[in-house]
């Protein structure tokens, strides 16, 4: 970055919005323990999910997006959080953690768990300061109510919600006045653009993916974030060099191998995503001289197990429908995991 | 510890449940077993389907498209020449090529086993295949306490000379010593008397050559009174044989749990009865569990195939799907060749 541009940097080409627990962060709270345990954790204790600040690090390089990061973790462990990512070599543009405390002394109980009254005004607050021309990409995970949010506020800023159905959503979820005015304050104030390109929800809790299909093929639910760097680099986001980079880190540091990278591309296939071209790019990177490569050797096998996941297939899946969103039909998926209300994914 | 990554095919198609279930099964299985992929065979938009319901990890499981499958009701020969991308068929020749280590099926038994010989090739030594099966008995055995006797040949072979009784003695015993952990499985022949002149001509001959066969712990013959006591650990017999017993055994099962129905119904003093040995019969109910075990292995191919019970629902298809992954780390094959070079 020139010195111009650091005293007053181009204005930001892309957004990426992140969650921080069970998307960057391998984060246990189901139990008491698990939250102490949590809270009592050091820096270099926290383990992020492979492959996401390889991600987040290849998305940065091109030096014209931002990173801004809307987590339900409390304020208090703000220092620890950001030890973490600096060890990870992640830099951040915005980094909002929750007042659990505050919600504890006012009163506030159903702030404590309710992801919509919380992230909601958030990232709309951290939009109308945006450019109207930035595209986004938002990751999340399943544990809460990320895809039901995401969702929404993408479809707020296109225009696609009326006010009317946003009184009853706020309204049934739970949110809190002040909340759902600082959601409307904010939302008046962005320009109406269609900015959000994907939403990844990182299958912590390995949620069928079907559970996810009534919010269109914007959403895709992904497994690990070798998927996510795929669907990036059909998107247009990263190129094949930096998919591979991301499966190099995935490989080396997560035991990942050639199995579970082919099948994870193949699953992407199954469901009707189009990756053919993306990848021809990754063969063609691969059979290019890079030493880095080295670590995903021996290359035929590599190609070969593509090529085999991709043929298996017989003819391509038809993409997923583009449908509306029904939010008032899926309300559900707002509420806390706990909430009764909450429908479950039937066992299997 | 950890464990070898395994491929295990799964035949999708042809199950008494449908494919759906066969797919759950996979599903429970890659989140259970993380050094175990599954490669789902069968229609794809079917298993895609089934898939997206289900609780699994996309990282362990991949599909392999094939258009059609046998039905139960089909000629076995004749089916498998006019599909010859029928799932069964597809799924065999991928463990051939070596795109998966083991294959499980809930389908049409004799599809199965007539794939597999088109497909693999039957270990040096071995003139039939023998299609094992797993039946409760009384006692344990081994290292994992199982409650279940080993039995072959069920089906695969009607009539074994004594070369056939010895080879199955033999795949027996590796197969018990690999799955049950059981290092030195008691070995029988099913015989009308226990003295070793007893039975046909091939039973007294097989007898005079497993006495002597080294490192086989040879207990003699049984007869069918002991199969469900559980004096022996592996059972050998001919096909025809061994399939009046194992159907008399599962005849046995439904009687007595018609029985119960019945006596629950006659009386109130029986109802009491019943409900004072409820604890009894849950343990029974335990025991004679088929699903917890997954499924019998044919033996004597060098590929291994778990055929597992065409009522399978999912948790016996996880299961079998365990035992495949366990023959296939523990390499069945080259552990049956050892024994039969003794």
């Amino acid at each position: 970055m020139s010195l111009p541009d650091r005293i007053d940097p181009p204005p930001p080409r892309r957004i990426y919005r992140w969650d921080l627990d069970k998307t960057y962060l391998q984060t246990e709270f189901d139990s008491f323990r698990d939250l102490l345990r949590t809270a009592f954790q050091k820096a270099h204790e926290k383990q992020a999910v492979p492959g996401a600040s390889a991600l987040i690090r290849e998305l940065a390089s091109a030096g014209d997006s931002r990173l801004c990061i809307v987590s339900g973790s409390p304020r208090q462990l703000r220092s620890v959080l950001e030890e973490k990512l600096k060890l990870d070599g992640v830099v951040w543009d915005e980094f909002v953690l929750k007042d659990n405390v505050g919600n504890l002394m006012r009163g506030r109980f159903r702030a404590l768990r309710g992801q919509v009254g919380y992230k909601l005004p958030a990232i709309l607050e951290s939009r109308a300061l945006a450019p109207v021309e930035a595209e986004e990409v938002l990751f999340g995970d399943d544990a809460e109510a990320d895809a039901f949010i995401y969702s929404l506020y993408a479809d707020m800023i296109a225009g696609r919600v009326d006010e009317r159905v946003l009184g009853q959503i706020l309204e049934q979820a739970a949110v809190y006045p002040d909340e759902a005015q600082r959601v409307l304050t904010a939302w008046k104030k962005i320009p109406v653009s269609d900015p959000v390109r994907r939403i990844f929800i990182h299958l912590d809790r390995l949620t069928p993916p079907a559970h996810f299909a009534d919010y269109g093929p914007r959403v895709v639910p992904i497994f690990n974030y070798f998927q996510a760097a795929l669907v990036l680099l059909a998107d247009g986001h990263l190129t094949a060099p930096q998919v591979i980079k991301i499966a190099v880190e995935m490989v080396q540091t997560a035991g990942h191998n050639i199995i579970t990278l082919s099948n994870s591309f193949q699953d992407l296939l199954r469901r009707g995503l189009p990756l053919q071209q993306a990848a021809a790019a990754l063969v063609q990177a691969l059979e290019g001289p890079n030493a880095l490569l080295q670590a995903l050797r021996p290359m035929p096998d590599i190609l070969s197990a593509f090529t085999k996941r991709l043929a298996a297939l017989g003819t391509q899946p038809p993409p997923p429908t583009v449908r509306a969103v029904d939010y008032l039909g899926l309300l559900h998926h707002a509420l806390p995991r706990t909430h009764k209300g909450r429908k479950v994914a039937p066992p299997t | 510890m950890a464990h070898k990554p395994v491929t295990i095919a799964f035949d999708v198609m042809g199950s008494d449940h449908g494919p759906a279930e066969i797919v759950r099964g996979a599903a429970q299985l890659s989140l259970e077993s993380p050094h175990i992929h599954a490669l789902l065979v069968g229609d794809r938009a079917v298993i895609d389907d089934a898939l997206a319901q289900a609780r699994h990890s996309g990282e362990r499981i991949s599909v392999q498209h094939a258009s059609t499958f046998i039905a139960m009701d089909e000629k076995p020969g004749e089916a498998l020449a006019k599909k010859p991308d029928a799932s069964v068929s597809v799924a065999a020749r991928l463990v051939a090529e070596g795109e998966a280590d083991a294959l499980v099926s809930a389908g049409h038994t004799g599809a199965c086993v007539l794939a597999c010989a088109r497909h693999f090739q039957l270990l040096p030594g071995v003139r039939r295949a023998a299609l094992a099966a797993v039946y409760p008995t009384r006692i344990r055995r081994g290292e994992k306490e199982d409650p279940f006797s080993l039995i072959l040949d069920v089906g695969a072979t009607v009539e074994a000379t004594a070369d056939d009784l010895v080879t199955f003695a033999v795949m027996g015993a590796a197969y018990a010593r690999i799955i049950s952990r059981n290092e030195q499985p008691k070995v029988a022949l099913l015989s009308n008397g226990t003295e070793p002149t007893k039975g046909p001509r091939h039973v007294v001959e097989a007898h005079a050559r497993l006495g002597g066969l080294p490192g086989m712990r040879f207990i003699g013959n049984v007869e069918g009174v002991d199969i469900p006591k559980g004096t022996a650990d592996v059972v050998v017999t001919d096909g025809y044989v061994g399939n009046v017993c194992l159907k008399m055994l599962e005849g046995v099962h439904e009687t007595v749990v018609e029985l119960a129905q019945y006596a629950h119904k006659e009386s109130l003093r029986w109802r009491a009865g019943l409900a004072m040995l409820s604890g009894g019969i849950q343990r029974i109910k335990d025991i004679t569990d088929w699903e917890q075990y997954g499924g019998a292995p044919v033996l004597g191919f060098d590929r291994i195939f778990i055929k597992a019970h065409g009522r399978s629902q999912a948790r016996a298809i996880a299961n079998a799907g365990k035992v495949a992954a366990k023959a296939a780390a523990n390499e069945l094959g080259k552990t049956i060749q050892q024994g039969l070079a003794r």
